[in-house]
């Protein structure tokens, strides 16, 4: 897939947003675990994230002016639900903020605490639905899916959250093991992943399956195609043999070639996962475990996490292969 | 009803006369506007189209044959490109043809994403979604004399290897022509349940198979070298 940087950084700035505002609002339910103006400044910084992500969203549409349409399928649409949860979101979060303003300590801040995390929550798993139920890439539709975009979410918010911590000199030490707790989760998740992508390669949709070509019989037969086609153990129609691309048809790059070509290089591959690993994980931990309470150190660790899921996020995208590939000429996806 | 094309893999002769005629036809479409082209007399031209013809090789030369493979919108039974739409643009009509609404489309490219055809693509002129029409505005015209209340693809193939019809109909050429050849739609396991169907190329009439032709070649090499070797 067409690394889309708009998708890209709106996925990543959201979830950054939404992990913030869910643990926010969870801290404070539990235990007012944040002074106020700590508080409010979190969710300032997580509302700032979450529009920036979707105002970056509206740049991926080629027709903007439809975009308030998309509250109108909820019941079938992930990304309508997305829009639909999103917008709930903004209202009941800054309402939340005037109650934390207010210091009103009741029942009403409670349950817009509560509100703000459960709608928090179904945004995120909204938007990591959209990519998973989509079953034409196999990279994509899994529970990893969900479950990378959920901890991720809550990593990067969670790094945010504790510089907060950290200034405020507020439950600095417990902050800072939810952060780790999230960060080593959300480590396994990510790994875990990669691996069912690689593992996935065995049973991938191939070209002949795309085309109607009957699956070989056995390994052998695999290794033995040609020989085997000629022994006359042909199921009626299609002959079973390897297919190739003869001509794609077209004499120049199409929306489809465009939107699906994309491949990136298996070197580019190692480098960009050791970057987002590195970026969004290492340095942030190092942060975490230094225990450095300056300003200027806690906004670079949650940057350079930022970055680093940029780079994982990057890979999602390039890293996915549709079932179109395979009409384009791709043996597998 | 249960609209949709069968394509004949083993008459279809690559020439991208349907993908042409569609081209055509809907350049002009009321349904779906027109079908911009990109620089079409520039270095790289490229555009819109609703169909498109590939070509692929079973096998390895000499034992190999061509499969030409024109693919369009397979209007899907559970198509997903309309449940993933958000803003209703996609939809599925009663007689099983999906459509895209020009005027509600958002052009976000997800029902593109969820296709595993390639069957749609975004018009960057309009910014919307565009894809294969089954040509409603044909099948249902009652001004166009009833033989060409048909698509421009199917009218257009010179060898006959398209057909339309309903498939929900047994008794139909499309039903019957899939029930008689083993037509199949394009990836099953996907669970879409695509309507259009393929009929797979026949069994060739063995004027001399693949094994005659080795045995004669060993025999002929035999006779070839036999005085050598008797010498």
């Amino acid at each position: 897939m067409k690394p889309s940087l708009s998708i890209i950084f709106f996925t990543v700035s959201s979830g950054a947003g939404l992990g913030l505002l869910a643990l926010l609002a969870l801290g404070d339910l539990l235990d007012h675990a944040l002074p106020s103006d700590a508080l409010m400044q979190g969710i300032a910084v997580a509302l700032a994230l979450v529009a920036a992500g979707l105002a970056s969203s509206v740049l991926h549409l080629a027709k903007p002016a439809n975009a308030w349409r998309a509250f109108s399928r909820f019941r079938t649409s992930w990304l309508s639900r997305e829009a639909v949860f999103a917008a709930c979101l903004f209202p009941v979060a800054l309402a939340y903020g005037a109650l934390a303003w207010t210091a009103e300590d009741g029942v009403l801040r409670a349950l817009a605490a509560l509100g703000v995390a459960l709608l928090a929550w179904a945004v995120l798993v909204s938007t990591a639905m959209i990519y998973a139920s989509l079953k034409p890439i196999r990279q994509w539709y899994s529970a990893w899916t969900p479950v990378n975009y959920l901890l991720l979410g809550h990593w990067s918010g969670a790094v945010l959250l504790l510089g907060l911590a950290r200034l405020h000199s507020a439950h600095e030490r417990s902050f800072g093991w939810l952060a780790g707790g999230l960060g080593v989760a959300a480590l396994i998740a990510k790994i875990g992943q990669w691996r069912a992508i690689t593992a996935g390669a065995r049973d991938a949709p191939t070209l002949e399956r795309a085309i109607g070509v009957p699956e070989y019989p056995n390994e052998y037969a695999n290794k033995h195609a040609n020989k085997y086609a000629n022994q006359g153990a042909r199921p009626p129609g299609m002959t079973v043999a390897r297919a190739r691309l003869f001509d794609v048809g077209h004499s120049h790059g199409t929306f489809l070639t465009d939107e699906f070509g994309f491949v990136l290089a298996r070197r580019n591959a190692v480098a960009l996962r050791i970057a987002a690993l590195s970026a969004g994980f290492a340095v942030p931990a190092a942060w975490i475990a230094s225990g450095a309470a300056n300003a200027p150190l806690a906004w670079l660790a949650a940057i350079v996490c930022l970055a680093g899921l940029l780079a994982e996020r990057w890979l999602f995208f390039a890293e996915a292969q549709h079932t179109v590939r395979l009409y384009h000429g791709a043996p597998r996806t | 009803m249960r609209l949709g094309l069968v394509i004949d893999l083993d008459t279809c002769v690559g020439c991208h006369a349907c993908a042409t005629a569609c081209k055509e036809w809907n350049a002009s479409s009321p349904v779906s506007g027109p079908l911009s082209d990109y620089e079409p007399f520039g270095a790289e031209p490229s555009g819109v189209w609703f169909n498109r013809v590939r070509h692929y090789e079973l096998g390895e030369y000499p034992a190999s044959k061509t499969i030409n493979f024109p693919i369009s919108c397979m209007h899907c039974e559970d198509a997903d490109c309309v449940t993933v739409c958000p803003t209703g643009a996609s939809y599925k009509r009663d007689d099983g043809i999906v459509l895209v609404d020009q005027d509600k489309c958002m052009g976000c490219n997800l029902c593109a994403w969820a296709c595993p055809y390639g069957a749609r693509e975004l018009d960057t002129a309009s910014g919307t979604m565009k894809k294969c029409t089954l040509c409603v505005d044909r099948i249902n015209d009652e001004l166009l004399p009833p033989e060409e209340r048909q698509p421009a693809c199917v009218l257009a193939c010179p060898t006959h290897a398209r057909f339309f019809g309903d498939f929900d109909d047994p008794a139909s050429e499309v039903s019957r022509l899939t029930a008689e050849r083993g037509g199949f739609g394009l990836m099953p396991e996907l669970g879409y349940a695509p309507v259009n169907q393929y009929l797979p190329p026949r069994e060739p009439k063995t004027v001399i198979g693949a094994n005659d032709v080795k045995a004669l070649l060993e025999r002929g090499l035999a006779s070839l070298a036999s005085p050598v070797i008797r010498r």
